[in-house]
């Protein structure tokens, strides 16, 4: 029995299977357009700006697509159907994990590549609906029964997808495998219609075989889409990420490889548990050995807790008061079980006080005095953070300082940045300090240096250690405070903070290090 | 947080109703933001210009001298008389206590609402000096050549960038980025200015001085002040745009006006009278605190007996044989003070409401001072617009050649370890383009729309209407129908301006206006003077 003669109110197999092609390139194209939306805010935040002008540039470039359309010729319909099947299931497929892996290499052309990804994926879709419409009005259906059947499964597929995306497909499978896995479902409808067409198609064997390769592809992409966005940041950090978040002030990343866990903010390394010991022993023991008769301490910045679990070696000292801005960093640090590990729970002792609240400002508004200030600060990059390098904060700070009090300073790199490390110096004795330079050797970051003020002279680097040490000794210390000739005092202004020498000199230093 | 909260009620369904009625760039670029528009003192003066029936005072009280306003001149005033220790004064705050020095705040961030900073002192201007000594600000050596000041007082670097030729660039001359034809003319005006700077005329005084009255009386320099400074610069050939651009700039932010309105005599003044040095800052640094120049104010408003001040805002001052009587009212109605002196710090153009100044050899129809109309807006910002270019944001950002005056930033003076979430942008911005009376009258009524698009102009063109549309949250436009006193030609020789500063019968004279341009050393160099009279006289 021949085919002829069916009635066009049933339609034939061939134009079921367009329909249902329809309703699945509905699902996909309001899927790609859900996922660049949620991706994009997501990491740039800001969703009702985020959704609306995805929205609104898909929906436009749907509008091109469908313009476009119409210069498809007639006797390509199908193929370039087929075509178009393709290339938005591997536009779509891999478009999530793209934009993640871009904006983690380069953040800056983020934007022209999500908008200019999301018009290619909606000319595309733009083009799909057409080119079925064309397909099916070919085969001689009735037209209106054709755009009712069409639009009906389109937006059928659309309102799939619309509860399918937020309820299951984003929470169980994430971004990156959602858009593998529908850019797949493209590429599948796209072999199961030239399959089901063979006979109409030219160049068989060549689609047959991008499909092949395309669904293999994806298919890779779907089961390791997990791992490419870890390597995105990976590449980033070199080592496998534990931990990663976003605050309002900084970007935290930990990272471990074997027994090494690192932090990471805003891209710069801040410690290496390998080594942390070495700062932080050089941070805090050389004064504390000396006043054993600290009662408080304060330290500003160091929301790692690694600066406290020293101090609180020290059973002379009653209480420490923490200044961080950023509570993520220092709840992190004092929940989360394997970080407050580092710091032996120093965040939580009874004797430590957590304040989250910005250094600066905290200085300005309090009047509490303390035997020993530690200040951790990042290094003077910017104007912003040269301040808190400057002769009237460290005269604000010489007030919250008992008479026999000392200082300590994270004073950046005598090797790396010379110009820096005496500057502060110099920005301490301004200030009415007498200052005691040391540096220590910390493998991860080279050799460090720190301040340590005091009011009065009379100061000498400690011949012992009544707690335990890991890298202090008295060799170590003696050695710690002696500059060879080749990180020698270097004659430099003090950083005041109408001149803000400081930040001219680090940028000096730095672009002499890095050619 | 209110433009979100506005957003999401109103939706995106309304926002597409009312687009097709206001598909302008400019009314978009404001949707959703708060605008709120301060006039100090303008429902007040025009009270007194419109001469409505005055109200009947139950209440009378006695006093020694009534200080009437309180600007910087009046709080100088009061201020001497407190230190003192004059028993007898009483300073009425007037409509905008501090005046030009006011300050706000918004979202607790401290804002200026008008004068923003201090040039550091001359050695001539000795009561500004001792004011800030006793403040604190001055640390060492009052009365020496270069004083130690309070660094966090001090400008922070980066203090200054200009927008010139599409990229933003340190200073506010651009002298690097110019032609060497145009180069060598800033360099030829610069050298005139610091060689004017050294110069004494025949009387061994600066020829240019702050208080200006302290300048040569030589006729040669005077005669400056007969012609504009465009008329000057002219006759000496500087033709430079950029020089001129830059020039132009100047004047409209010392005067209000631009270098055709304001005399030579000015123009120069500005260049060579401020040679203040100081032991830790360079030449040309300034004082300047988050909210302007109000810390100075509250600075002097604090050694004032809380007893000796008092809201109110006079309406008419009448001698009455020994005393004048001064009627005023205040938040618990009006009130009759009899003084035997009074002080009038109240503008000119307000002094010439409350008095007959006729009788004081001041004729108002000639010899009151032009005074500039100001707008001077308050932009808060979550968060700091995107900045393009390596040039960091500085405290004052210019755009070369804009109407604008640019804006400060009203959080750089703050010491932070992390960038605030929220900053104030001040933008200034003068009507010098037309006449002051035109445009007093436009701003006496423009829209809190209108006065919005003027304020924002620098700030859209700096980062584009997106950018800043997303981060404004609330804008506060104060408007100063009479900002300040223009320094135009024949100030020097104005007999009703020398009228006023040599009186001292039972009515005198406190204010900038006298000296004929807007300046903290000058109000406070007439309030000072005005106390003196007093202490001179009772002794």
């Amino acid at each position: 029995m021949s085919d002829a003669p069916f009635p066009a109110s049933a339609p034939r197999l061939s134009d079921r299977l367009l329909i249902l092609s329809v309703f699945v390139v509905a699902s996909c194209g309001l899927a790609y357009e859900l996922i660049a939306g949620a991706l994009s805010s997501y990491l740039l935040g800001d969703s009702v700006l985020q959704f609306s002008s995805i929205i609104g540039c898909y929906l436009f470039a749907m509008g091109v697509g469908s313009h476009l359309s119409k210069y498809v010729d007639d006797r390509d319909v199908l193929a370039r159907f087929i075509d178009i099947e393709l290339l938005v299931g591997l536009l779509g497929g891999v478009s999530a994990t793209l934009l993640f892996l871009l904006f983690a290499w380069l953040s800056v052309p983020f934007r022209t590549v999500l908008y200019a990804l999301v018009f290619l994926i909606g000319v595309l879709v733009g083009m799909e609906i057409p080119l079925v419409m064309r397909v099916l009005h070919a085969r001689q259906a009735p037209f209106s029964e054709l755009v009712s059947r069409v639009l009906t499964f389109d937006y059928l597929g659309a309102l799939a997808v619309s509860l399918l995306f937020p309820l299951v497909l984003a929470p169980q499978l994430g971004l990156s495998r959602t858009a593998f896995l529908f850019g797949m479902t493209n590429v599948a409808v796209a072999l199961w219609t030239l399959w089901h067409f063979r006979l109409q198609v030219p160049d068989l064997r060549g689609r047959l075989l991008r499909g092949l390769v395309l669904l293999c592809l994806l298919a890779g992409g779907l089961a390791y889409a997990e791992r490419l966005t870890r390597w995105a940041e990976q590449g980033l950090f070199g080592d496998e990420i534990l931990y990663a978040t976003t605050t309002p002030y900084q970007r935290i990343v930990v990272t471990r490889w074997k027994d090494d866990t690192r932090l990471h903010i805003n891209g710069n390394l801040q410690f290496s548990s390998r080594d942390e010991h070495r700062y932080h022993e050089a941070l805090v023991h050389p004064a504390l050995q000396r006043l054993p008769h600290a009662r408080s301490v304060l330290v500003l910045g160091g929301g790692d807790g690694l600066a406290v679990r020293e101090i609180l070696k020290h059973p002379q000292v009653e209480q420490v008061v923490l200044v961080d801005l950023d509570p993520e960093m220092t709840g992190l640090f004092s929940r989360n079980t394997e970080l407050a590990a580092l710091n032996g729970g120093a965040l939580t002792d009874s004797r430590v006080t957590v304040i989250n609240a910005d250094a600066g400002q905290w200085l300005e508004a309090g009047s509490e005095v303390f035997d020993l200030i530690i200040a951790d600060f990042p290094d003077p990059s910017s104007f912003g953070l040269g301040k808190l390098y400057s002769v009237p904060l460290y005269r604000l700070m010489g007030r919250h300082l008992s008479e026999r009090g000392m200082l300590v300073v994270q004073s950046t790199s005598p090797w790396f940045a010379p110009l820096s490390f005496w500057c502060i110096d110099a920005t301490l004795r301004e200030a009415g300090f007498h200052t005691h330079p040391y540096h220590a050797h910390v493998p991860s970051f080279g050799e460090w240096g720190f301040n340590l003020a005091t009011r009065h002279p009379g100061y000498a680097p400690p011949e012992h250690y009544s707690v335990p040490t890991r890298y202090l000794d008295r060799e170590t210390t003696r050695l710690m405070f002696q500059f060879p000739p080749d990180m020698g005092r270097r004659e430099v202004e003090p950083n005041h903070l109408n001149s803000q020498r400081l930040v001219h000199y680090f940028q000096q230093d730095w672009n002499r290090v890095v050619r | 947080m209110r433009r979100r909260s506005f957003l999401a009620a109103t939706g995106s369904g309304s926002l597409a109703l009312t687009l097709p009625g206001c598909l302008d760039r400019a009314s978009l670029a404001r949707r959703g933001i708060p605008i709120r528009v301060l006039r100090p003192g303008m429902a007040e003066g025009h009270t007194l210009r419109d001469r409505t029936a005055l109200p009947d005072a139950r209440e009378e009280i006695h006093t020694g001298v009534a200080i009437l306003g309180s600007g910087i001149a009046g709080l100088t005033a009061a201020w001497r008389l407190a230190q003192a220790e004059h028993p007898d004064f009483l300073l009425i705050n007037g409509p905008e206590p501090d005046g030009n020095a006011a300050g706000g705040q918004l979202d607790g961030i401290p804002h200026p609402r008008g004068a923003h900073y201090l040039p550091l002192p001359s050695r001539e201007s000795t009561v500004v000096r001792e004011i800030l000594a006793e403040q604190g600000i001055l640390e060492s050596d009052p009365a020496g050549e270069r004083p130690r000041y309070r660094e966090d007082c001090l400008v922070h670097a980066p203090a200054e960038r200009l927008l010139f030729a599409g990229e933003w660039r340190e200073g506010l001359l651009p002298t690097d980025h110019v032609t060497p034809g145009e180069a060598t003319q800033h360099r030829r005006f610069l050298a005139t200015m610091a060689q004017l700077g050294g110069r004494r005329g025949q009387d061994g005084r600066r020829v240019f001085a702050v208080p200006r009255t302290a300048s040569s009386t030589d006729p040669a320099w005077q005669a400056l002040d007969r012609q504009t400074f465009a008329a000057w610069l002219r006759a000496e050939d500087y033709t430079a745009p950029s020089l001129l651009a830059w020039l132009d700039y100047i004047c409209r932010d010392e005067y209000g006006a631009g270098p055709t309105q304001v005399s030579a005599w000015f123009g120069l003044h500005y260049f060579a009278s401020r040679n203040g040095q100081a032991t830790n800052a360079e030449e040309g640094a300034v004082l300047t605190w988050p909210d302007g120049l109000a810390p100075l104010a509250r600075g002097l408003r604090a050694r004032i007996p809380a007893h000796c001040q008092r809201a109110g805002t006079a309406l008419t001052v009448e001698e009455n044989g020994a005393d004048v009587r001064i009627l005023v009212t205040t938040p618990d109605g009006p009130l009759r003070i009899r003084a035997r002196r009074v002080i009038c710090a109240t503008p000119l153009h307000v002094t010439a409401r409350l008095l007959d100044l006729r009788r004081h050899g001041c004729d108002p129809s000639q010899h009151l001072p032009l005074q500039a109309p100001w707008l001077v807006a308050n932009f808060l910002l979550d968060g700091f617009p995107v900045e393009t270019g390596d040039t960091p944001l500085a405290w004052d950002n210019v755009i070369h050649g804009s109407p604008g005056l640019g804006w400060v930033v009203a959080t750089h003076q703050w010491i932070r370890a992390a960038r605030p979430a929220r900053t104030v942008f001040t933008t200034y911005r003068t009507l010098a383009s037309q006449p002051a009376r035109e445009a007093r009258a436009w701003l006496a009524t423009a829209s809190a729309d209108t006065l919005f698009d003027l304020a924002v102009s620098d700030l859209h063109q700096a980062y584009g209407v997106w950018e800043m549309w997303r981060r404004t949250q609330a804008v506060e436009i104060t408007v100063r129908g009479h900002g300040m006193a223009a320094a135009a030609p024949g100030t020097l020789t104005n007999p009703g301006l020398a009228a006023l500063q040599a009186a001292d019968g039972t009515i005198l004279f406190a204010h900038s206006d006298l000296s004929g341009y807007s300046v903290f050393e000058e109000a406070a160099h007439w309030g000072d003077r005005a106390a003196h009279k007093v202490l001179s006289g009772t002794a």
